[in-house]
């Protein structure tokens, strides 16, 4: 199981979002200008700021009371308009599913993760659609029916429509998500084996900044931040998993480094233990004995006081999954159930047999470095950042599983307030391929957008592509430079920069997966996953429920 | 005396129909001009497509003028809050067919931020009003024509509106219901209301209308008091009990001695609307009475009550 988990960048993301939202509202008010002085002439800019002084009033005077009725309706509509049949379809699913998925392949973690995988794959699968098609029809079919008529001739504004529609779906969402959450989490607990409980944890890892040093034992420049993300720069290729995971030779002076700060030692010691886990790869250069294992070691070293603890020597073998064979645990409790504090070493220089408190001296200030080498000649050992994490407390598995569910939740809000600001400019259909699309691109497409906008493109953007087309010239062939390439360049870089701001006028859905991290017994992790997810729903509804706004106060109802 | 204020006031408002290219597709109003006053009941008549509706729904701000003004209580059509005094009733009642009818009148209290106690109080009244008792617990998808024309009704005046607008209020109505409405149309000018409707049926908007403006076209043809415009300026009627033949030659040597024409003699009709609803009257009152006789002659439940009827 390999995590690469990095932490959100918040600072990033908000001035993407600034970036992107500013550049369209920007643009949307020059052409909104424009076109109010070509329909109105000398009107027109008098019409256009009374509409965002007007947009002003209505959102300070906006009450919560008529939102909530409008709310209220939303959920009577669906509920008699039998939306939460959806509770039958995943009942049967549920009632079936334990005879087909049961002990498929008799090993704990197996079934956990497909246990978990199928509940909430169901809960999405059935929620998400429903919702999409709710949100997208809701208003259209209101417009249709003329129903919403006796709505906006009250004393309430268009935009308190707009957001009693998507409390009123997010709340119907809600109720659906959990109640299928509760049923699915007390299945899954149900259906595992007496045996696999033990799996049901939400571990809680910690990753650390991974370095190398070769079989000279020199290290990299660590300043440089391409010898952080590029791993195969300092360590060796094997030619095995070219980019993500490099290799350390045994018998020589190469080793990895894990660098971890201000690790929660007091969080260790109430839990009585201090874990390792790590997921290495060997890769032989001569088989030899098959049955043989790679022989390595771990050395703990306190960043602070410089203490240095290798610890035993443990064994890597190829293709094994099992993850209790590749758990350290310093600490616990011996056999009399009495808890160990001390750790006893060979200290490497005088091989003296030492002891040293766990957690007051060797975890001291929780500044350390997890060193690995492998201790086999002419053996490799592979490793990524993510192979090796320390194992805090660990979160009771329903903490982890609410959290995949509160990520179906933030989906389905997005998708909502998507489907919901669609309505409000085209009929049900067109909203729903709309939302549809935007879900699928989302989903799927978004790095091959990314690597448009800003990949290395080779024979320039699509101006100076098209010039080659129509020159003859392959990629290869360098254009003079001169007035021509200036402006071709120019062009370019603003269709790039186009391109750029387009790729995020569609949601990356990829945050909300967090299915795996719970499939495979992790905690949800709040900087990675929980935050970005986050973030994207609201970057998304504060922008979609503005223009739901101005769709909806300058639409006419009775247009023909 | 002082001159009513005006509660709406239309300038040289038009309206435009385009279609998805700017293109213009049909005018439906050509510089509209009209007041409407306080306290009345003004009738807007026309044909399909003369712009009555399209009038009601510029009013209402449903729909954007092209040119021209439109003010009601002194404030722009598109002033969200001179909606709280207003209530409409939509052509063809368009609510929510899944609410019943308490559910109905309770969400449109809300939208005016009407407290829980006053909702219910109003609620109660106005399906009392509407005679909806019987059904408030029923889904308005089982509700009949009838019975929708008169929750919306209701629902129109749940905020105790100063300003009514009905569309086709009478329409889909039996006579019983088309009474019981005009009925409350009347009431509302009692109670000092001012009514905007428009319909097709002229009886009824003769009825009750003080006021009218004929659309054609787009365009206004016609606008004045009701019984002004119908006035005959020409011919006099003179009502009187049953004449004899001698009595009716006097007459008319009266009224050749005054150079005045004769024109014709007959007993007044009352209209099929009152014969309806005074057979039902009856009929709830006296549940075996018929008006038919064996020999099919009729009887009309109009004749005096000491006149012979049969069993």
């Amino acid at each position: 199981m390999s995590f690469d988990v990095v932490g959100f960048n918040f600072l990033e993301g908000l001035t993407h979002f600034l970036k992107v939202f500013g550049g369209v509202a920007l643009t949307a008010l020059i052409v909104s200008f424009i076109l109010a002085l070509i329909q109105y002439g000398g009107r027109g800019p008098g019409l256009y700021f009374k509409t965002l002084w007007q947009a002003l009033v209505d959102f300070v005077h906006t009450s919560p009371r008529r939102v909530w009725a409008i709310t209220e309706l939303t959920w009577k509509e669906s509920a008699r308009k039998k939306a939460l049949f959806v509770f039958v379809v995943f009942a049967i699913l549920i009632m079936f599913a334990g005879w087909f998925l049961r002990d498929s392949v008799g090993r704990a973690d197996l079934q956990l993760k497909i246990y978990v995988k199928f509940v909430l794959t169901a809960i999405s699968w059935l929620t998400l659609p429903v919702i999409l098609l709710l949100s997208c029809w809701g208003l259209p079919s209101d417009i249709k029916n003329r129903s919403l008529h006796t709505v906006v001739t009250k004393p309430i504004r268009r935009h308190e429509v707009v957001l009693g529609r998507f409390f009123g779906f997010t709340l119907v969402g809600t109720v659906i998500l959990l109640v299928m959450g509760i049923v699915g989490y007390a299945w899954t607990v149900g259906q595992m084996p007496e045996a696999a409980k033990s799996e049901l944890v939400g571990r809680v890892p910690v990753y650390g900044d991974m370095t190398y040093s070769n079989r000279n034992g020199d290290r990299p420049n660590f300043d440089d931040p391409n010898n952080l993300q590029n791993p195969a720069s300092a360590a060796t290729n094997v030619g095995d998993v070219w980019e993500f995971r490099s290799y350390i030779e045994g018998g020589t002076k190469s080793r990895t480094f894990y660098d971890f700060d201000n690790i929660d030692v007091a969080a260790a010691e109430r839990a009585g233990q201090f874990r390792i886990e790590y997921n290495f790869e060997a890769f032989r250069t001569h088989k030899g004995d098959i049955e043989k294992r790679l022989l390595c070691r771990i050395t703990i070293v306190n960043k602070e006081t410089g203490l240095r603890v290798p610890l035993e020597t443990f064994e890597v073998k190829e293709f094994s999954n099992r993850s209790a064979d590749k758990t350290i645990i310093l600490g616990g409790t011996d056999e009399e159930g009495n808890p160990i504090e001390t750790i006893t070493y060979r200290e490497e220089n005088t091989n003296e047999v030492k002891s040293v408190h766990i957690f007051d001296e060797l975890l001291k200030g929780g500044d350390i470095t997890v060193e690995v080498q492998c201790l086999d000649p002419g053996q490799f050992l592979g490793m990524a950042r993510p192979d090796l994490f320390i194992r805090m407390p660990d979160r009771p598995f329903y903490v982890t599983f609410f959290k995949a569910v509160f990520g179906i939740w933030l989906q389905m809000v997005l998708i909502i307030v998507l489907g919901v600001t669609a309505s409000c400019f085209v009929k049900g259909p067109v909203a729903t391929l709309l939302t549809f699309g935007m879900l699928v691109i989302g989903s799927g497409f978004s790095e091959l957008m990314q690597s448009l906008a800003i990949g290395t493109s080779e024979g320039g953007g699509p101006f100076e592509s098209a010039y080659r087309m129509f020159m003859h010239l392959n990629p290869t062939v360098s254009i003079e430079d001169g007035p021509l390439k200036t402006i071709m360049t120019i062009v370019d870089q603003a269709a790039l920069g186009f391109l750029w701001t387009v790729q995020y006028l569609f949601p990356q859905f990829e945050y909300y997966n967090m299915v795996p991290f719970v499939a495979n017994g992790f905690d949800v992790p709040w900087k990675a996953s929980l935050l970005p997810s986050i973030l994207v729903t609201l970057a998304f509804v504060i922008p979609c429920l503005i223009l739901g706004y101005f769709s909806m106060q300058l639409r006419e109802m009775e247009a023909k | 005396m002082n001159q009513p204020e005006n509660v709406i006031e239309i300038r040289n408002l038009s309206k435009v129909y385009r279609d998805f290219w700017g293109r213009k597709k049909v005018q439906a109003l050509k510089s509209l001009s009209l007041d409407v006053k306080k306290g009345e009941i003004f009738g807007l008549l026309g044909p399909n497509g003369s712009g009555k509706t399209t009038t009601m729904k510029l009013l209402l701000g449903l729909l954007f003028p092209t040119t021209g003004d439109v003010t009601m209580f002194g404030q722009p059509a598109s002033n969200v809050e001179k909606n709280e005094k207003i209530g409409y009733l939509p052509e063809e009642s368009y609510l929510y067919r899944f609410l019943n009818a308490d559910e109905t009148l309770d969400f449109y209290g809300r939208l005016f931020n009407i407290s829980s106690d006053e909702r219910k109080k109003r609620r109660d009244a106005l399906i009392e009003r509407v005679g909806l008792q019987h059904a408030r617990k029923r889904q308005l998808k089982e509700y009949s024509k009838g019975m929708t024309r008169r929750i919306g009704l209701a629902q129109a005046l749940i905020n105790d509106p100063d300003l009514v607008l009905l569309d086709e209020p009478t329409s889909g109505l039996d006579p019983i219901g088309t009474r019981d409405m005009k009925d409350m149309i009347l009431d509302l000018r009692d109670q000092g209301k001012t009514v905007v409707m428009c319909s097709h049926l002229l009886a009824d908007v003769q009825d009750v209308c003080d006021r009218i403006a004929i659309l054609y076209g787009g365009e206004l043809k016609v606008m004045g008091r009701v019984d002004e415009l119908l006035k005959s300026k020409e011919q006099e009627q003179i009502l009187t009990s049953t004449l004899s033949d001698e009595a009716l030659k006097d007459v008319k040597a009266v009224l050749a001695k005054h150079n005045a024409e004769f024109i014709s003699a007959d007993r007044p009709t009352a209209t099929l609307e009152d014969l309806f609803l005074k057979t039902i009257q009856i009929s709830q009152a006296q549940p075996g009475k018929r008006f038919v006789t064996e020999d099919d002659k009729a009887e009309s439940p109009l004749d005096p009550a000491d006149k012979p009827a049969s069993n």
